[in-house]
C-alpha cells in the first residue's frame, strides 16, 4: 500500500470541511482571532492532501 | 471547552483512517517478521517521519509547550542540543552497526557483542520501562481530557488504547509506522496554526521579543531570558532553568541525548525496519531536518501564551485550584481562544494523534523485545516462525492492558511513578557508553559492558542521594547543592556515563576479549562502511548530515 493515498485523502476531505466550514459559516471565529482560520487552513489541507494523492498517482503510471 | 458537531465529525474522520490503514495492511503480514520488524521494507521518507513521531508523544507536546512558557525559547535546546548532534551521530556512526548486524532489536546487537547476560539486563529492564512509559502518557492524556473536555478519564483511557490495539494487532509494526506518519502529518497541520496565530497576535517575533525586554520575570530575572536561547546561560543563576553551559552541554546535549537517540530501541526500530542500509542510515539524517522545526510550532505557542497574558487582550494564563500556574494547560486553553469549531478540531485530533503515536511506539517496541529478546531466548528457543507471530500477536493485547494498568497506577499513587521515572533514569543513564565502548573499541568484553553497565547505575544513585536540589534529595548526606533539578539531572548523566566508561574500559583489560572473527559487522574497524559514490547528493548520509549541521547552527545563531 502507498501511504500517499490514504494521507493524501485524510487531508483532501479534512480540507473540504474545513474550507466548507469557512465559507459558509464565515462568522464562526474564535474569541481572539480576527481572520477566517478554517477557511485558510483548510485550503492548505486541500492543497496538501491532493498534492500527495498527485504523487501517488505518478508513482503508479507507467514510465514512458 | 466546548466541541462542536464537525469537531466531533473530524475526530471519528481520523479513527476511521487509523483502523482503515491497519485494516489493509493486515493481509501483508505472513511471518513474526512482517509483524515485528516490518520485513525491512519501508521507504526511507515513511521510517523518517516515524523515527520523529515514536517520539512525539502527547506529553512531549504539553510539557515542551509548558516549559516553553517557564523557560522560553531555551526550552528548544531539548532539540537543538538534546537531539539532533545525536540523531546525527546515530545515523552517520552507530547505523552502520545496527543495520548491518542484522540483530533484530537493540538488546539483540548487545547479545551479539558483548554477551547473554548484558542482553537479558537490557531486554527486561526496557520491556518494563516501555509499560510504564506508556503507562504515564496514558494517564496524562486522561487527566489533560477530563481537565478540558470533562470527558471521563476511564472512557479516554480505553477507548484510545482499543484504537491502538486494533491497528497494531491488526499490521504489527508497518501499521504502527505508517499511522505514525500520519500522526505527524496531522500534529504539524493542527498545531502550525496555532504558532502562527498567537505569535502574530503577541506582535510577531520582534513584538514578543520587545514584550519581554521591558518585562521582570517573578524570579527578578529579565525578560529577556524567555527570548535568548544562549545568552544567559554563563551562570546557572542567570537562567530560568537553573543551568549552565557545561551541564547542558555535557549532561543533556552528550550523554542524555546520545544515550535516547542512539540506544533506545523505540526509535532505533524505526531506522532499522528501512529497506536498506543506506535507507536506515538516512533515516534519522532526514527526520533531524523536521526535528529542528518542531520547537517553533510547540514551544513558540507557549512563550507567546506569556508574552499575550501581559498584554490585556482577552488571554490569561491558566491557573490551577491553589492559584499557580498551570502550564500543562496553556496548549489547550490557546486552542480554545484562538481555534474556531472546525479548526479546533483538527487540534485536539492532532493532539489524540501524539498520544497514539506515543502508545504504539512504546507497544510496539516491547512486543519485539518481548518476542525475540525474552520469550524467544528463554522461554521457548526453536519454535516454528508462526508461533512466534502468534506470540507477537498475544503481547500486543497483553502490552497495552498493562499500559493501562499502569495508567491507573499512575493516576493512584504519584509518587511511585515519580520513583520509577527515577529509578529508569539511573539504568538509561550509563547505556550509551556501553555501546560507544562496544561500536569503537573492539577490545571491550562482555563483562567490563555488564560491570560498566551496573557501576553507572551505582554511581547515578549515589550522585543522586548524595545531592541537593530545590529542597529535595540528599537521602545518603549532602555533598553538593544544585541550583535546579534539571542540573542535577543532567550530572546524574554526567557521573554515570563517566563511571560506566572507566569500569568497562578497566574491566574489559583485565577479561579475555572475543575472537575478531565473531566481531564482524558489529564493530568499528571489522565492519565494512558502505560507501557509493555514485549516489546522488540527497543519498549521501555524509551530505545530509552536514546540511543538517548548517541548518542548525543558522538557527541558534538566530535565537541566540
Amino acid at each position: 500500500m502507498d501511504l500517499r493515498v490514504p494521507s493524501g485523502w485524510f487531508f483532501s476531505l479534512l480540507g473540504v470541511i474545513l474550507l466548507g466550514m469557512g465559507l459558509f459559516a464565515p462568522e464562526n471565529r474564535a474569541e481572539l482571532t480576527d481572520v477566517n482560520v478554517n477557511l485558510y487552513s483548510g485550503a492548505a489541507m486541500l492543497v496538501f492532501g491532493l498534492f500527495l494523492l498527485l504523487m501517488a498517482w505518478r508513482a503508479t503510471r507507467p514510465k514512458a | 471547552m466546548k466541541l462542536a458537531l464537525v469537531d466531533y465529525l473530524i475526530l471519528a474522520l481520523y479513527f476511521i483512517f487509523v483502523l482503515g490503514i491497519g485494516w489493509r495492511l493486515k493481509k501483508s503480514i505472513t511471518t513474526s517478521g512482517d509483524f515485528l520488524l516490518s520485513g525491512r521494507s519501508l521507504p526511507v521518507w515513511i521510517t523518517s517521519l516515524a523515527f520523529i513521531a515514536a517520539n512525539l508523544g502527547a506529553q512531549e507536546l504539553v510539557g515542551m509547550s509548558a516549559s516553553g512558557a517557564k523557560y522560553g525559547i531555551m526550552t528548544a535546546h531539548f532539540y537543538w542540543i538534546g537531539a539532533i548532534p545525536a540523531i546525527l551521530f546515530m545515523g552517520l556512526f552507530m547505523m552502520p552497526f545496527y543495520y548491518g548486524s542484522k540483530a533484530r532489536s537493540v538488546p539483540e546487537y548487545l547479545k551479539m557483542r558483548y554477551d547473554e547476560k548484558t542482553r537479558g539486563y537490557n531486554a527486561v529492564t526496557f520491556a518494563v520501562m516501555t509499560i510504564f512509559s506508556s503507562g504515564i502518557s496514558m494517564y496524562a492524556l486522561g487527566l489533560l481530557l477530563h481537565l478540558v473536555l470533562g470527558w471521563d478519564f476511564s472512557t479516554s483511557v480505553w477507548c484510545s488504547a482499543v484504537i491502538v490495539l486494533a491497528y497494531t494487532f491488526l499490521g504489527g509494526l508497518t501499521s504502527a509506522i505508517y499511522n505514525e506518519v500520519l500522526q505527524f502529518l496531522l500534529i504539524v497541520a493542527g498545531f502550525t496554526p496555532l504558532a502562527m496565530l498567537s505569535v502574530l497576535k503577541a506582535g510577531g517575533w520582534s513584538g514578543v521579543t520587545a514584550r519581554f525586554h521591558q518585562m521582570v520575570l517573578p524570579g527578578g530575572m529579565p525578560g529577556d531570558v524567555m527570548t535568548h536561547a544562549w545568552g544567559y546561560m554563563g551562570k546557572p543563576s542567570d537562567n530560568p532553568m537553573g543551568v549552565e553551559l557545561f551541564g547542558m552541554v555535557a549532561g543533556l546535549g552528550f550523554v542524555l541525548s546520545f544515550g535516547y537517540w542512539c540506544t533506545n530501541f523505540l526509535v532505533v526500530q524505526r531506522a532499522m525496519a528501512a529497506r536498506s542500509m543506506s535507507a536506515a542510515r538516512r533515516t534519522p539524517l532526514i527526520g533531524a531536518f523536521p526535528k529542528m522545526f518542531i520547537p517553533f510550532i510547540i514551544i513558540m505557542p507557549g512563550i507567546a501564551a506569556v508574552a499575550l497574558s501581559k498584554m490585556g487582550v482577552g488571554y490569561d494564563l491558566p491557573l490551577m485550584k491553589d492559584g499557580s500556574t498551570d502550564y500543562n494547560q496553556v496548549i489547550t486553553t490557546l486552542m480554545a481562544k484562538f481555534y474556531p469549531a472546525g479548526m479546533l478540531g483538527v487540534g485536539l485530533t492532532g493532539l489524540m494523534a501524539s498520544f497514539m503515536s506515543g502508545m504504539a511506539g512504546n507497544v510496539t517496541a516491547f512486543n519485539t523485545v518481548w518476542t525475540y529478546d525474552i520469550y524467544q531466548s528463554y522461554i521457548r528457543k526453536n519454535a516454528p516462525d508462526s508461533h512466534y507471530l502468534t506470540v507477537g500477536r498475544v503481547t500486543t493485547v497483553v502490552g497495552i492492558l498493562l499500559s493501562i494498568g499502569a495508567a491507573y497506577v499512575a493516576r493512584r499513587y504519584n509518587n511511585i511513578m515519580d520513583l520509577l521515572q527515577l529509578v529508569f533514569g539511573f539504568v538509561n543513564a550509563p547505556l550509551f557508553a556501553t555501546f560507544l565502548m562496544g561500536m569503537f573499541w573492539k577490545r571491550s568484553t562482555g563483562r567490563g559492558a555488564f560491570s560498566g553497565l551496573i557501576s553507572g547505575t551505582v554511581a547515578a544513585t549515589i550522585t543522586w542521594g548524595t545531592t541537593v536540589a530545590e529542597g529535595k534529595g540528599g537521602i545518603f548526606g549532602v555533598v553538593h547543592t544544585f541550583p535546579s533539578i534539571m542540573a542535577q539531572n543532567f550530572w546524574i548523566a554526567i557521573m554515570a556515563f563517566s563511571t560506566c566508561l572507566l569500569v568497562t574500559l578497566v574491566v574489559s583489560m583485565t577479561s579475555q576479549p572475543k575472537p575478531e572473527a565473531e566481531l564482524e559487522g558489529l564493530v568499528y574497524g571489522l565492519t565494512k562502511i558502505p560507501h557509493d559514490p555514485n549516489a546522488k547528493w540527497h543519498e549521501q548520509p555524509v551530505t545530509l548530515a552536514v546540511l543538517v549541521a548548517i541548518v542548525l547552527i543558522i538557527i541558534n545563531i538566530w535565537f541566540a
